[in-house]
């Protein structure tokens, strides 16, 4: 049974590690969802801090000053997302995707224009954000398993929790559900629903710009073209899974860390194709959608009751 | 959808005005003189006959991927997928190119390029039926099925159908499958004819027919939405149309990807990258989702795209602007608010009963 060795501190790291900007993404989308936008620019938002961050690192020398410049980034385009989607009166989807390829061309053109390279952008002056280690840990078994990680991934489980208070017992989060559920009645009490629309849209840029650095200045110090690969759009999938709570939209994240890490694990024991190792997050995805669609399917659907 | 009325290309003009303004914004602030550039950018789509005949050629993928996207727009579907049907398309394509030994010219290329439009719907099912039977967002799954097509694609070109060993890639296709090219300084080929074919081809379907008219009934003026509800108490079965359409568009993203190795590749190889997929759904959001409208913006597209290609060999300026351009572009049309102030505006309104007076 050469196949359970894989199951050890490592792979738990990796998978949190994996896991984080989902988890970020995810959060960001649920709120969007349940407020009923469909933010597909999620990808965009992302890549654009990914870029900005190892920018206004490598210009700066500042971590911190990457990171800044990386979220306002996020934040940026997740307004011009409102911006033609509220008050422009775009289709959120085609905003949404006319972002993502936008966000796509325009950092592969910076980086042609700014840096002279094509694919990628690699510098030892850009300065990655370091992880944190606990010294009260120091010693302990606890200190393999929570000690060492990026300030983003502690900041993952933090929302979780949080998120999940906002939700559930507050009234804002009271206020953002009936934004998404009915609308009409959400304004009969009192809700100014373009502005909670407004609130998840910048929060989920907020998100978005943290993923977006996580991928560019935590797990690696550098950029290449399209280096947010999708996580945006799986983001969706596991906010989708996840039905779009902050606890389900964590443990979707989680899943999907966890196949994501099983994979990279796999190809050390077994010599795999190193495509195929690629795939699994995508073909996970896909398998996490058809489970979605039966779950849809067996739903019993309340039948409404018309009043004349 | 109408057809194209004096308003709607008002309104083109504009947008490609502002986004004008915008490229000169930006190759101003990264240091390049606008107007060399903009000279640059003509030259090298549409001056002397290498140019022109290469944009033809550029444009070939472009046409069939907008016309895949008005007719998986008009049936209610966001496919973003179709840039994972070329793929899988032109691999399968290339296969059959080099497979069967025994055929004629026509037969091979016929028989390669079916293959290829029957891969490429094939590609499409699965998020057609979760959409339709499970409601699951059939733009999230095209869209994460694209990355496993290129995944896919690069593993059969590695493994199973590599022939090279020192270079991933299949064998070259055989000589009965290959498209004509017709000039020997481009790879123009038969596929530009056989696009255009399908663009027109596509308008009378869409237009003149019955089958046409039951695709059409589920997403007209409620693109992106759920089919209408309207065309099913017409008894119209709005499912099977929108099962049916994202088929037809898949297949003819298949047929884009085929075109490509025929014609211009003539095998498959591992660093191919297509991305035509992605911009044809802005292409065809340009030509107002009709299929005429599509083959027109592609044309202009693709100009855009050679200029931009000589502009990137000739200068420092990266050929990523003209896609930011285009995106700009979209985001602009896309807003109906701003367009239908446009619209509001006196003197546009005078312009278009006179402009409309006139065709009647």
């Amino acid at each position: 049974m050469e196949w359970l060795e894989i199951f050890d501190i490592s792979l738990f790291r990796s998978l949190i590690r994996s896991a984080t900007p989902i988890a970020l993404i995810g959060f960001g989308a649920a709120m969007c969802s349940a407020a009923g936008v469909l933010n597909i620019g999620l990808e965009g938002k992302m890549l654009n801090a990914a870029f900005v961050g190892v920018a206004a690192s490598y210009y700066s020398g500042s971590a911190m000053t990457g990171f800044i410049w990386g979220v306002s980034a996020g934040v940026l385009t997740a307004i011009l997302f409102g911006v033609l989607s509220f008050n422009l009166g775009a289709d959120e989807v085609l905003a949404g995707l006319a972002i993502n390829i936008f966000a796509l061309a325009l950092t592969r053109y910076l980086l042609e224009t700014l840096f002279k390279r094509r694919g990628f952008f690699s510098d030892p002056s850009i300065q990655g954000i370091d992880p944190i280690e606990f010294e009260f840990l120091n010693g302990t078994p606890f200190e393999k398993i929570l000690s060492g990680f990026t300030p983003s991934v502690y900041l993952v489980f933090l929302l979780a929790f949080l998120l999940y208070l906002v939700y559930y017992k507050t009234r804002l989060g009271t206020a953002i559900r009936a934004t998404g559920e009915n609308p009409e009645a959400a304004k009969d009490a009192g809700i100014n629903t373009l502005r909670m629309k407004w609130l998840v849209v910048i929060f989920s840029g907020v998100l978005a710009g943290i993923g977006g650095t996580f991928l560019s200045l935590e797990t690696l110090t550098l950029f290449t073209e399209g280096m947010s690969a999708g996580k945006g759009y799986i983001g969706l999938v596991a906010s989708s899974f996840g039905n779009n709570t902050p606890l389900g939209v964590f443990g979707a994240s989680l899943f999907f860390g966890l196949g994501d890490a099983i994979g990279i694990r796999l190809q050390g024991v077994y010599e795999l194709d190193s495509r195929l190792i690629l795939m699994i997050p995508y073909a996970l995805t896909v398998v996490v959608l058809i489970l979605i669609g039966i779950r849809q399917r067996l739903r019993v659907r309340p039948v409404p009751i018309i009043e004349e | 959808m109408d057809k194209f009325s004096f308003k709607d290309v008002l309104i083109l003009i504009t947008g490609v005005i502002i986004t004008l303004g915008v490229a000169w914004i930006i190759l101003t602030v990264t240091g390049f003189i606008p107007g060399e550039i903009a000279k640059l950018f003509y030259e090298g789509a549409v001056v002397g006959q290498r140019n022109i005949v290469n944009t033809l050629n550029i444009a070939t993928p472009y046409i069939l991927t907008s016309i895949a996207t008005v007719i998986s727009f008009r049936v209610g579907m966001f496919n973003i997928g179709i840039n994972g049907s070329m793929y899988i398309g032109g691999l399968y394509a290339a296969w059959a190119g080099y497979k069967f030994t025994s055929l004629g010219h026509i037969s091979h290329v016929s028989l390669a390029l079916a293959i290829s439009i029957f891969c490429g719907s094939l590609w499409m099912l699965l998020p057609a039926l979760l959409k339709v039977y499970a409601g699951v967002s059939e733009i999230i799954s095209t869209i994460i099925l694209n990355f496993v097509a290129v995944l896919f694609v690069s593993y059969m070109a590695n493994g199973p159908f590599r022939a090279d060993p020192i270079a991933p890639a299949t064998p070259r296709i055989l000589e009965t499958a290959e498209l004509k090219q017709y000039f020997p300084n481009s790879q123009f080929n038969t596929g530009f004819f056989i696009a255009v074919l399908v663009a027109f081809l596509t308008y009378f379907i869409l237009k003149k027919t019955t089958f046409g008219y039951e695709l059409r009934s589920g997403g007209d003026g409620l693109v992106g939405s759920y089919p209408s509800r309207y065309s099913s108490y017409l008894g119209i079965p709005t499912d099977r149309s929108a099962i049916t359409g994202m088929l037809i568009s898949g297949g003819l993203g298949g047929l884009a990807g085929g075109i490509e190795i025929l014609g211009n590749a003539r095998y498959f190889y591992q660093e191919l990258a297509f991305n035509q997929g992605f911009d044809g759904i802005l292409i065809a959001i340009v030509g107002k989702l009709e299929p005429l409208g599509g083959l027109i913006a592609s044309l202009f597209w693709s100009a855009l795209k050679n200029g931009g290609l000589f502009v990137d060999y000739k200068t420092d300026v990266s050929r990523e602007i003209v896609v930011i351009l285009l995106s700009i572009l979209i985001f602009f049309v896309s807003a109906q608010k701003l367009v239908s102030a446009l619209e509001k505006l006196s003197f546009v309104r005078k312009l278009d009963s006179i402009f409309s007076r006139r065709i009647k």
